[in-house]
């Protein structure tokens, strides 16, 4: 495990806000996972992650236009910082690292 | 989108919610996705689902990161605050010492009296509540209408659990249990080893409608067939040895368990001691319904039965529908029948007028209100030295409120000083508790325990904050008003003269002796009328009677002859049903020729033995009584003076009147005598004859009983009775009738005698610290020429006269409670002038010792000591 550890939703979230660069905000992030990964999130879920990960230092939030369709309540939009981008990297690298490691007979379905 | 219709908005009481545990840092982002979400949904899925989802976001939202820190004085000023406030009230403490020994004392004596009580209480509310169905459970009583007005018994057909079940659909299960005759006392044999034991007989649903625990078997099993028997493991560890393999295995019952073989098919847990039926074994009704012939008849009450009914069955309705129910069975007519809750038996145990009407539920509420009083009295303490100390800490709230403190925040000083007392005196309650609780448990026949104390963990810290909140919501609110320049000035000594401050703290003093004469006059009252029917004359003999029964067939006059044959022996009888104390058969059924024909009458109706009258001393006043040389008796009857004058026939003696359908001719007058308890009124008592009586009592000469009654133990043990001899003297049986009064006029005492050392401890520090205000005056007054005596005068006058108030107010208040309380006795003592008058003089004599005792040294000192500074 190298010094940035992210749990795997955090991950994904990270991810999304990435992916979705100026427009990542509580819904959009929601929908987003929602849409890609099919599965399920809660705004509860989805809030304490992107609180936990900004306190680690990997997002960075602005506050953004409000807009009547929002009951008045402006956006809280989420960016990466740079650690953020590094904890994403290294932990993709990780990943990859790992999984070159595994055995190719290990791999080969057909042998089951 | 129209600007008219403003779109549905969520739930207003979720987002209020939301809003409210939602980190502040955080609520308006994500309320905001919380709209777009639910307004997206509004069209995706339909406002109703919308709602739903919302409601479920909202929950979820919970979540340790997201909500607010728990404790809001999450700031470090706030905690500085309070450290702050802590070391000034340990600061206060260490420097009056005698102020905060006596609240320290006062609150924690206090806190543990209040404590045991709500150990008390709490017990006698969870009797009988353990039971999974228990606000479904029902005891089936009955009314029925009799001369003397209705009556109310827990007794009924044995037929009745089943005609029942048949006949409501409204019921889940009928239970049949024995009554006091079929009780369940005898003895079970099981090879060479026996035991006696008290069951209880109960059909086959028993185990389905009350929760007893069982150890073996199965609720469903345990009483299928006709031989089923529970045994408790205790009695199966007597009959067996073993609680192990014992199921079908077979028990013997004895004559008074119908000498029937039971088969053991199962193995009872711990019954829980607050159920308030308590027994050895369960075996099957059936049993009971097969020997006995009359119960099987709707006309004898032989059972006593419990319904559960189904959930959600309107209790009320059920017994609309009930009432009229038995009077359609045959010989009927006068029976009512209703149900009471099972648990509320316990509490509400007395009828009138067909109705519960109370019963221990009224010491209860005395012993709660006496817990409360005594609290009271204990934070009146503290609330009236903290406003004596009031003066001392003036330049605290001064120097304070200059530099800009709040008057909340000085507020909060004074509550956290009285809540820290207050939980200090919790401390030291709790080691009270532990070090009284088996005296407490001795007086109120409780097997209670301190660890108990765990169960009510909230409800004790709740009791202690109130008490500091009660004891410091005065001073918070009083001296956090002063006003920082008068009090900077140096105006102090005008703010203790303050008259309203004054009429305060006289008011609470006046409210604490008021209470403490009440609680006297209580105890007297309570005592005298325990005593008085203690000792009251009864009309009958009660000294050395000793009272024992004898079960089985044997022939009873070669007992009583044989008794009567032992030298300490003064004389011995036999009767029916329990000794004279404990007598029970009460009824109707005689006639005479000038009756009234609509007027039936009750009588007290015992089957006495030969020497009844003789054995208790009671005077015949005419013609003669039972006696041997007359032949057989069983044609003639005794009548005591009242039943003579209810008959109302001149020269009764020798007069035939009606005893059912027999002729029976009267052959004495007796003078009155009083059978069982004096909550009840003198009956009219018509004695029948009847040599079979199996409970015998037996006068003894004063000298040497310790011989005599281990003679008559020979006696009856060389008739080998199964059961072994127990005896009790009938004047023991006596007390016994009174035993809840006796509870309650040690609990009272001991109760009252705590309210008293509150109140005077309250007393001692007003006086310490008023005196101490004063030291310069009696100095100056010692100096000019003041004798000690003129000074102790000047000092205690106030007191006396503040004392004299509370007696003033208390005296009307204690008489009607205690007329009230009297009414419980058909015989009651008269309310004497003394006991009133004797309270306030004995309340105002312990406050005048308090008082005095202090200011006499005080009034000693050496005016040098006094005047020499400034």
């Amino acid at each position: 495990m190298g010094k940035y550890y992210l749990g795997e939703f955090e991950e994904v979230v990270m991810l999304t806000v990435g992916v979705l660069y100026d427009e990542a905000y509580g819904v959009s992030i929601k929908k987003e996972i929602e849409a890609r990964l099919d599965r399920k999130v809660s705004v509860g879920a989805l809030q304490s992650a992107l609180k936990r990960l900004e306190q680690k230092g990997y997002l960075t939030s602005r506050e953004g236009e409000t807009n009547a369709k929002r009951g008045g309540r402006p956006k809280r939009y989420f960016s990466l910082t740079a650690a953020g981008k590094r904890a994403i990297e290294d932990t993709r690298t990780m990943r990859n690292e790992l999984y070159d490691a595994i055995p190719k007979i290990a791999l080969n379905l057909e042998m089951n | 989108m129209k600007s008219s219709a403003p779109p549905p908005s969520p739930p207003k009481i979720l987002l209020r919610f939301f809003r409210w545990f939602c980190h502040p840092d955080l609520v308006d982002s994500i309320e905001g996705d919380l709209y777009e979400l639910f307004e997206e949904n509004i069209v995706q899925k339909g406002l109703h689902k919308a709602r739903w989802g919302f409601a479920w976001e909202v929950l979820r939202l919970l979540r340790p990161s997201l909500i607010l820190p728990l404790f809001r004085f999450y700031k470090p000023i706030y905690i500085a605050m309070i450290k702050h406030n802590f070391i000034l009230s340990l600061r206060s403490f260490r420097r009056y010492k005698s102020s905060f020994l006596i609240n320290l004392i006062g609150l924690s004596t206090g806190l543990a009296c209040a404590l045991m009580i709500y150990l008390w209480v709490n017990d006698e509310l969870h009797m009988d509540k353990f039971h999974v169905k228990n606000d479904r459970l029902y005891q089936v009583m009955q009314n029925s209408q009799r001369p003397e007005g209705i009556r109310t018994s827990n007794q009924s057909p044995a037929l009745l659990a089943q005609a029942l079940k048949q006949d409501f659909p409204e019921i889940e299960q009928a239970i049949t249990t024995g009554n006091n005759e079929f009780n369940g006392r005898g003895i079970l044999k099981q090879g060479n080893r026996q035991a006696e034991v008290d069951g209880l007989f109960a059909s086959k649903d028993f185990f389905k409608a009350f929760s007893f625990p069982l150890a073996q078997g199965t609720p469903q099993q345990a009483l299928s067939n006709k031989q089923s028997i529970v045994l408790s493991q205790k009695l199966a560890r007597q009959l067996f040895g073993t609680t192990k393999n014992i199921i079908g295995k077979t028990v013997k019952g004895n004559r008074d368990l119908f000498g029937a073989t039971y088969q053991v098919t199962g193995i009872l847990g711990e019954v829980p001691t607050n159920s308030t039926l308590q027994f050895d074994f369960v075996a099957n009704y059936t049993m009971v319904f097969s020997k006995v012939e009359w119960i099987r008849e709707w006309s004898g009450d032989g059972a006593r039965t419990y319904i559960a009914l189904k959930p959600k069955v309107n209790a009320d309705a059920f017994n609309q529908k009930l009432g009229q129910y038995l009077q359609t069975k045959p010989d009927r007519e006068d029976n009512h029948l209703f149900i009471q809750p099972f648990s509320e038996r316990y509490l509400y145990g007395k009828y009138k007028n067909g109705a519960p009407s109370g019963g221990r539920i009224a010491y209860v509420r005395l012993f709660s209100l006496i817990a409360l009083f005594v609290l009271l009295i204990a934070s009146i303490n503290f609330m009236n030295l903290a406003t004596a100390h009031a003066t001392k800490n003036t330049k605290e709230v001064g120097v304070k409120k200059a530099l800009g403190v709040t008057r909340g925040a000085l507020a909060f000083r004074f509550f956290q000083e009285s809540i820290l007392l207050a939980f200090l005196s919790l401390l030291v309650a709790l080691h009270l508790v532990g070090l009284l609780l088996p005296q407490f448990n001795l007086i109120t026949g409780k097997a209670l325990q301190i660890n108990q104390l765990l169960d009510i963990t909230w409800p004790i810290l709740g009791i202690t904050l109130f008490t500091g909140l009660a004891s410091g919501i005065y001073p918070a609110i009083y001296l956090s008003s002063f006003s920082p320049i008068k009090v900077l000035k140096g105006a102090s000594y005008k703010l203790r003269a303050s008259s309203k401050v004054y009429l305060v703290r006289k008011g609470l003093v006046i409210f604490q002796f008021a209470l403490s004469v009440i609680f006297i006059v209580g105890v007297v009252v309570v005592h005298q009328q325990v005593s008085y029917v203690q000792t009251a004359e009864v009309g009958y003999s009660r000294d050395q009677v000793l009272h024992f029964k004898m079960r089985g067939k044997y022939n009873r006059e070669t007992l009583i002859e044989r008794l009567k044959g032992i030298p300490g022996v003064v004389n011995a009888t036999n009767i029916h049903g329990g000794s004279i104390v404990t007598m029970s058969g009460f009824g109707t059924g005689f006639q005479w020729s000038n009756q009234d024909a609509d007027k039936e009458v009750a009588f007290r109706r015992p089957h006495i033995g030969y020497g009844f009258v003789e054995t208790l001393g009671i005077k015949v006043l005419q013609g003669r009584s039972f006696s041997k040389s007359y032949g057989d008796e069983t044609s003639k009857l005794m009548v005591n003076e009242a039943a003579a004058k209810l008959i109302g026939m001149k020269d009764i003696v020798g007069k035939t009147i009606l005893d059912g359908d027999q002729k029976k001719q009267i052959i004495g007058v007796v003078k009155n005598f009083k059978v069982r308890s004096m909550h009840e009124a003198l009956q009219p008592c018509i004695m029948r004859f009847s040599p079979r009586g199996s409970d015998f009592m037996v006068k003894l000469q004063a000298k040497n009983q310790a011989q005599t009654i281990d003679q008559i133990k020979r006696v009856y043990t060389s008739f080998k009775p199964e059961y072994p001899f127990v005896f009790q003297f009938i004047d023991q049986e006596y007390q016994a009738l009174y035993q809840a009064e006796q509870r309650v006029a040690s609990l009272s005492k001991y109760f009252t005698i705590i309210a008293i050392i509150i109140s005077c401890l309250g007393l001692l520090g007003l006086t310490i610290f008023t005196n101490e205000q004063r030291m310069k005056e009696i100095g100056i007054r010692k100096v000019l020429g003041a004798s000690v005596l003129q000074i102790v005068r000047l000092l205690t006058g106030t007191f006396a006269k503040t004392v004299l108030t509370a007696i003033l107010v208390a005296l009307p208040i204690s008489y009607l409670l205690m007329d009230q309380w009297l009414d419980n006795f058909a015989y009651q003592i008269a309310l004497q002038w003394w006991y009133f008058v004797g309270a306030g003089l004995a309340v105002l004599f312990i406050a005048w010792i308090t008082v005095s005792l202090q200011t006499i040294r005080v009034a000693q000192v050496n005016p040098v000591n006094c005047l020499k500074d400034e």
